[in-house]
């Protein structure tokens, strides 16, 4: 890391240009821009970061402002559009030599008049062009007198980014797609959700949305319903029995598989079938979606839609195998050989083990795993569900197992978790949902033994737990409480602890391609791109059990990267998944800030299915929210955008 | 509710309502530029920035909601120089054209400027100096002058649907781009552009505003009748615009209402009488009609002679029409072109429903949970209603089912699409009635109270065989339960029917069977909602209710039962029978006819079998044409009166919703034209013996006679409009029907007739305005179609139909689909109506290309 010559950034000022002991300032910045050549400041919403003291700050305020003004002012209000195209002229005339001492104080002025901006995008970019001029005023003042030239970085990048947008990670335009639902363009939102995802139904539906936790809008009030949005826009097309707009390039004869109809595959598969490849999809089920398909119950997510997800992107000319399992019916090499890439979206869907005496025993009404359960309940395998269920686990498979059970005739289902519902890694709605259906939860309990009679299960010794010092992932360890044994009697046990990608198909040739200690797939740089020249991953199997979202991230970018590689042979990142990685790292989001407008509005929430009723049967429980809730819920949104720039030296 | 204050005043407000609202509640004037009530705020101009207490920065009060407790601040100095320097900004580089922009003295810019104080430019910025615009019909567009407040393209998308305009590039380089192929042409971006940018081409340079003499009047070229003001200078109509907020219409105009007005200044305007189509005095025109009619009268008796009205004519003509032709002449073979269409629905509502029309007002529309739209285009039919209806699905989360022919735009907005075939609409509506019933989603406490046969509707759905439905009308059985259930799950249902239903082959089959919707749905139940047949022409409603048909006496009375008391009324005996439209055909072809008076109507044009309507009055003795523009009918005439536009003429018309609306005059007639009623009044005097009836006393007789005009209508001096009187049936006196059911026999390729979006009857087709945008009559042709025909776009075909051959230019789209060609009968040249048989709009044809 360079050190820092001088920062305004988050408003502490760090200033070494004057020599001396150097005052100590980190920022989550690369050294050096790709291939190109090293970081020497980097402008943006929060201020100005130099690096270099030979980057010419007036020059690259004029160019960060122009870019502002020409690349991404929307021009939709008056200051924005106005004021930065004067603050632009004003630098321009500065930096030719014509400018006078009157110029900083229009520059100053209309960075104040910028606050009354409609979003924060010109708003924010007022911010380091003002701090230029109030610390770098020498500089100005050597171009007002005459004689200075401006010198250019060897280059600039910027980056129109927003919190939210920076940390969903699949960077979906939110404020955008928001937008456009605020101004009654349901199907200009949808266009916009699917340059960055082509399952908006899912991701609308039950996506763990990280978004939502970079929410500026929480600073005021409540963080805006991005998800739920992204289902309106989504579900506007389907109800309207619209045809999805979206063509193909024109073919470019080369040919990719693509391993798994999970949500990684199928995003990776829309992407390159758009570019023009040729693109098969197998996958070892019966029908779209993975784990989301077999792991996520009907009513959170109903598969007709994942199903008519699964044909929109079959229509952009994607062939779809199903029942071919990589390792059994085919194998790696021979898919290598067949095809110009390969993309590994294989999943995680081995459960974990619960380590409990007993568990490898095979007993009757010992279930190897949540996922499998759900998975088992979804393909409609004959399997029974006794009276007494157990599941073991917090996350949200556990609050799935536990659901499912009710509805396939358990008289009780009992969610068994070692720490407390506050712990709880599911959501907490659901944790909510669960409860209204009369699930009973015992948290601070960890199973210790099963109980059987005949090989069959009767019930679970539990040890009950009290919570101590954090653990490393800030949650309070659960510590046992010696001597508190103790039995639960049941038919049914579900462990649902986690899930492991089963890269068993890697065993049967020598690929080269790495794994973690976790059991993933290894790929470098951003790229997805595995050791293995040509072969992609990307989603559970490369990361480990995560979010639907990662994974369409994944595959997004894993398609973006095997088009070069496919069109020009090289595996690189381009301009813009360099950016958004680097803002990424940076972070757009302070969540101490004062963000200094009124709030006092509540979030809108969609309507669902009430009562415990409705775990008799598998309709979705969430109803669509009415347009026009949509539309005064996406009123409330900031359209936090801002604007970050590289100059590379 | 929601409580603050405002400058320090207390306000109570309901949640959701803006700062702004607020403080136009109490009276508190809040700076706005970019603000438009009627669509939903943008917060582009800034201008309104208040403060609000515990916020560092100014909020905009157009759409930050108000808060309880909220403390806001209108007016201070730093708010102040906020608004100058927004201002300041929005004049960087504004083209100093103030004397010659097109909004010179209506400018809000202009006005901002004032009211702020702003009087020096401190900014400075490189002047982009856009080029104007100029390759879009009738709009030019000058981006220097925009400032960028959306209400153009707000409008366009969230008002109109149409969704052309939209912003395009980025920064100080962006402007207002369309999409022309979108574009409705209504005008309503120039209507609400705060400044010169959108502008009308035909208006331009024409007047300066404060030259305009604003008259208050309807538009009435379709039967919304929107409310209007006409500009006029020196005698001549130069625009016509509408008032947001205060007019029905909520200042929204479309293609007719904003650029159709042309043809009153048209150089084929009829300007003086014409004898043997040389140009007389009105004295000679006059006594030479009175002479003919009642020389045929007294040789041949009245059944020699024949009129036909229209529904360019006012109420009171209307009615003076059939008066005079029943009284004076002793002829009751009158009728008009609602015989072809409304007519039709309004004997099959008034016998089911006692309807004579529509059962509420238009923007009862706009509220409704489900909106049924049923073989109509409501962008070319009645934009009016498609505003409503863009009201209803984007603003209040209406139910939107389309039952159509066509793909008409209105079905991407549309949750359910029935693309049923000519001649099973009664099927297609019975299935929805079945499905609701069967469904347990009828409006039981409707049909309980008010239905009197419930039994045989119960019997009736009954036996309708859903599949046999869905075979006659090509709608699949998921289709039809999906759209059932829009309309069964919605509280309030809306059902407006058009051209395709009321034209059709069984088009008393067809409404009666959507009556019987209506019923089961509780269309008819409760404020919102209701049952619309589309009116067509201006003053259709106003034809009907003043019974210019030879079967019904005015309120729709049947003529064979009211003729005693009509006699008693008028002092005379009624012709026991009279000839309707078909029979005045033929009368004339058989000689038994030998005059006929035609009153604002074109049988050679708008009539099916026009072309043997063109061979018929060729044979007549004596025809009198009375209309404002020259055509083909005025050439063949033996006298033609000269009369005067709706612009130019007192009186009254009746609006699809029932609304009477009172027309002012904005303009003298050109020439020695006169309004229709002084020529009525004179023949009637004439012809009669009796003295010439005043404005007053017709509408006093409608009212007293035909029943169904309120008191308040009679006298309009203070008001602009009055409500008809409003539908409260009784109870138990309502009745479903038991329509018969058909399935339409297969055809290779069938022709339907229809209205251009862009054309209003024949009468724009003399507006400059339209022909730019719709100059010939198109056949508008499936792709698969035009392949087998091996016709391409912009080729011709040749099309035979039961009544003749015609042709036009093609016009490939899929909006049809395959073995249908849409073509509109607003063009003589075309001259569609040529092929159709009387009483179908869709026919079997075939199709050469030519």
């Amino acid at each position: 890391m360079a050190e820092v010559v001088f920062s305004s950034w988050g408003g502490k000022i760090v200033d070494n240009r004057q020599g001396g002991e150097p005052e100590a300032a980190v920022f989550k910045l690369p050294a050096s821009y790709l291939e190109e050549g090293s970081v020497g400041a980097f402008m943006g919403w929060d201020g100005v970061i130099v690096f270099d003291k030979e980057i010419d700050i007036v020059s690259m305020a004029a160019e960060y402002i122009k870019r502002v003004q020409e690349k991404h002012c929307c021009a939709k209000c008056t200051p924005g559009k106005r004021g930065t195209r004067v603050m632009m002229d004003t630098l321009a005339r500065i930096l030719a030599g014509h400018g006078d001492e009157k110029d900083l104080d229009i520059l100053t002025g209309l960075a104040d008049l910028l606050d009354n901006c409609k979003c924060t995008l010109c708003m924010t970019s007022a911010k380091p062009v003002l701090d230029t001029v109030k610390y770098f005023r020498d500089d100005y003042q050597a171009y007002l007198r005459g004689g200075r030239k401006s010198k250019q970085a060897k280059a600039y990048h910027d980056k129109l980014t927003a919190p939210c947008m920076d940390r969903c990670p699949a960077h979906i335009d939110i404020p955008a797609y928001v937008e456009e639902i605020k101004d009654y363009r349901h199907e200009e939102s949808l266009a916009t959700i699917r340059k960055y995802m082509p399952i908006a139904a899912v991701c609308g539906r039950v996506c763990p949305h990280p978004c939502e936790t970079n929410c500026r809008r929480a600073l005021v009030d409540e963080p805006i319903s991005i998800m739920v949005l992204k289902r309106v826009a989504s579900d506007y097309e389907w109800i309207h029995h619209l045809e999805p707009p979206m063509q193909p390039k024109a073919p470019t004869g080369k040919r990719v598989i693509v391993v798994g109809a999970g949500p990684a595959g199928l995003t990776c598969a829309y992407y390159l079938a758009l570019e023009g490849h040729q693109v098969k999809i197998i996958d070892m089920l019966s029908e779209p979606g993975g784990t989301v398909a077999v792991g996520i119950p009907d009513y959170r997510m109903p598969r007709q839609l994942l199903q008519r997800e699964a044909d929109i992107i079959a229509a952009l000319g994607v062939e779809i195998e199903y029942g071919v399992k990589l390792g059994r019916d085919v194998s790696l090499r021979e898919l290598k050989e067949q095809y110009d890439a390969v993309f590994l979206g294989t999943g995680a869907f081995k459960s974990k083990p619960m380590g409990v005496v007993g568990e490898d025993q095979g007993y009757e009404g010992f279930s190897p795993g949540g996922i499998n359960y759900l998975r088992a309940v979804a393909l409609g395998e004959p399997i029974e569900t006794p009276k007494r269920v157990i599941v073991v686990g917090g996350g949200n498979t556990a609050i799935d197992c536990v659901r499912v059970a009710l509805r396939e005739g358990a008289e009780e289902s009992i969610l068994l978790y070692r720490r407390t519902r506050k712990e709880m890694p599911a959501e907490s709605y659901e944790v909510d949902d669960a409860e209204d259906e009369n699930v009973k939860f015992i948290f601070l309990a960890l199973p210790t033994k099963l109980i059987t009679e005949n090989n069959k299960i009767i019930g679970v010794e539990v040890q009950k737990m009290e919570l101590g010092e954090p653990d490393e992932s800030g949650r309070r360890r659960p510590e046992p409480v010696p001597g508190s044994e103790y039995i639960i009697h049941c038919d049914l046990v579900i462990p649902a602890i986690g899930q492991d990608p089963d890269l068993s198909y890697l065993k049967d040739g020598d690929y080269g391609i790495k794994q973690t200690r976790w059991n993933s797939i290894v790929t470098h740089g951003g790229t997805m791109m595995t050791d293995d020249e040509g072969i992609f991953a990307g989603g559970d199997c490369e990361y480990g059990a995560m979010t639907v979202v990662l994974a369409v991230g994944h595959g997004r970018r894993a398609a973006r990267v095997m088009h070069r590689y496919l069109m020009e042979g090289k595996v690189y990142l381009d301009k813009e998944d360099a950016m958004e990685d680097i803002i990424n790292n940076l972070g757009a989001f302070d969540k101490n800030e004062k963000v200094g407008i009124c709030g006092g509005l509540h979030r809108e929430h969609q309507p669902k299915i009430e009562g415990a009723d409705r775990a008799t049967h598998y309709e979705e429980i969430e109803l669509a929210m009415p347009e026009s809730q949509a539309v005064r819920e996406a009123e409330r949104c900031l359209r936090c955008y801002r604007v970050g720039m590289l100059a590379v030296n | 509710m929601i409580n603050l204050k405002i400058d320090g005043k207390d306000v109570q407000i309901a949640s959701g309502a803006t700062i702004l609202d607020a403080a136009e509640k109490v009276g508190i004037q809040i700076p706005t530029l970019c603000y438009l009530k009627k669509v939903s705020p943008t917060g582009a101009c800034r201008i309104c920035a208040v403060e609000v207490e515990g916020a560092d920065k100014t909020m905009t009060a157009c759409n930050t909601r108000a808060v309880d407790g909220m403390v806001v601040t209108t007016q201070s100095e730093r708010l102040a120089k906020i608004r100058r320097q927004i201002v300041e900004l929005l004049l960087v580089n504004h083209p100093l054209d103030c004397p010659v922009c097109d909004a010179g003295g209506e400018c809000d810019l202009q006005d901002i400027c004032y009211s702020q104080d702003v009087v020096r430019q401190p900014f400075e910025a490189e002047d982009v100096n856009a080029a104007t615009i100029d390759h879009w019909p009738l709009i030019q567009q000058v981006p220097n002058r925009c400032i960028m407040c959306e209400k153009c393209v707000k409008t366009c998308h969230e008002t109109i649907g149409a969704s052309a305009l939209f912003v395009n590039e980025k920064g100080d380089k962006a402007f207002i781009d369309k999409d022309l192929a979108k574009c409705d042409f209504c005008g309503n971006c120039i209507q609400v552009c705060p400044t010169g940018t959108m502008i009308s081409k035909p208006f331009k340079f024409k007047a300066r505003p404060w030259e305009l003499r604003k008259t208050p009047s309807v538009c009435t070229l379709c039967a919304a009748q929107c409310q209007v003001d006409m500009h006029s200078k020196q005698g001549k109509v130069l625009r016509v615009t509408s008032e947001d907020g205060t007019t029905l219409n909520d200042g929204n105009l479309c293609v007719g209402g904003f650029f159709g007005h042309d043809y009153l200044n048209s150089t084929e305007r009829l300007t003086a009488p014409l004898v043997d189509q040389q140009p007389s005095s009105w004295e000679t025109a006059l006594d030479k009609v009175v002479a003919e009619f009642s020389r045929l009268r007294d040789e041949q008796g009245g059944q020699a002679l024949a009129g036909l009205a229209s529904p360019h004519l006012t109420n009171e003509e209307n009615y003076l029409f059939q008066k005079l032709f029943r009284v004076a002449l002793g002829s009751n073979n009158i009728d008009s072109e609602a015989r072809f269409s409304n007519l039709r629905a309004a004997r099959v509502l008034q016998a089911q429903l006692q309807l004579d029309g529509a059962s509420n007002r238009l923007d009862r529309v706009g509220q409704a949970e489900a909106v049924l739209v049923f073989g109509a285009d409501l962008r070319a039919e009645s934009p009016a209603l498609n505003w409503q209806v863009q009201n209803a699905a984007r603003k209040h989360d209406s139910r939107l089912v389309i039952a159509n022919q066509r793909r008409s735009r209105l079905v991407a907005q549309a949750e359910s699409f029935l693309q049923y075939r000519a001649g099973s609409e009664a099927y297609l509506a019975g299935a929805l009635a079945k499905l609701l019933v069967d469904k347990r989603q009828a409006d039981l406490d409707f049909l309980d109270r008010y239905v009197a046969n419930r039994d045989e509707l119960n019997a009736y759905l009954d036996t309708l065989d859903l599949d046999a439905a869905c075979a006659a009308t090509g709608v699949s059985r998921a289709q039809l339960e999906e759209a059932a259930d829009h309309l069964g799950q919605a509280a309030s249902v809306a059902i407006i029917f058009g051209r395709d239903v009321m034209g059709s082959a069984n088009a008393e089959a067809a409404v009666a069977a959507l009556a019987n919707l209506a019923l089961v749905s509780g269309a008819l139940h409760g404020d919102i909602g209701g049952l619309f047949p589309i009116g067509g022409k201006g003053n259709m409603q106003g034809l009907i209710d003043a019974g210019v048909a030879a079967d019904f006496l005015p309120g729709l009375q049947d003529y064979a039962t009211g003729r005693e008391k009509f006699s008693a009324a008028w002092h005379v005996t009624l012709p026991e029978s009279g000839a309707d439209s078909a029979g005045i055909l033929k009368g004339i072809e058989k000689g038994t006819i030998r005059a006929l008076f035609l009153a604002g109507s074109n049988p050679l044009v708008t009539f099916p079998e026009s072309g043997r309507w063109r061979k018929a009055l060729e044979k007549l003795e004596v025809l009198v044409v009375q209309d404002i523009l020259a055509n083909d009918l005025t050439r063949m005439a033996k006298i033609v009166l000269p009369a005067a536009a709706s612009a130019e003429k007192r009186g009254t018309m009746t609006a699809l919703d029932q609304r009477v609306n009172k027309l002012r005059i904005a303009v003298e007639p050109p020439g020695h034209a006169r309004p229709d009623l002084a020529i009525l009044c004179e023949l009637f005097a004439r012809l009669s013996g009796k003295p010439e009836p005043s404005e007053q006393t017709l509408r006093r007789e409608m009212m007293e006679l035909g029943g169904h005009y309120a008191e308040v209508c009679q006298n309009l001096e203070q008001r602009s409009f009055c409500w008809k009187k409003p539908y409260a049936p009784t109870d138990r006196s309502l009745l479903a029907a038991t329509p018969e059911l058909t399935t339409p026999a297969a055809a290779d390729l069938q022709l339907l007739v229809g209205k251009c979006p862009f054309q209003f009857g024949t009468t724009t087709t003399y507006s400059a305005a339209n022909n730019e945008l719709a100059p010939a009559g198109l056949m508008i042709v499936n792709p698969a179609d035009a392949d087998r025909l091996g016709v391409a776009d912009g080729g011709r075909l040749q099309v035979t139909g039961p009544a003749g051959t015609a042709s036009g230019k093609v016009m490939v789209h899929a909006m049809v689909p395959p073995g249908l060609i849409a073509a509109s009968d607003n063009f003589t040249d075309m001259n569609i109506q040529q092929i159709m048989p009387s009483g179908s709009n869709c026919v079997p044809v075939t199709a050469v290309k030519a």
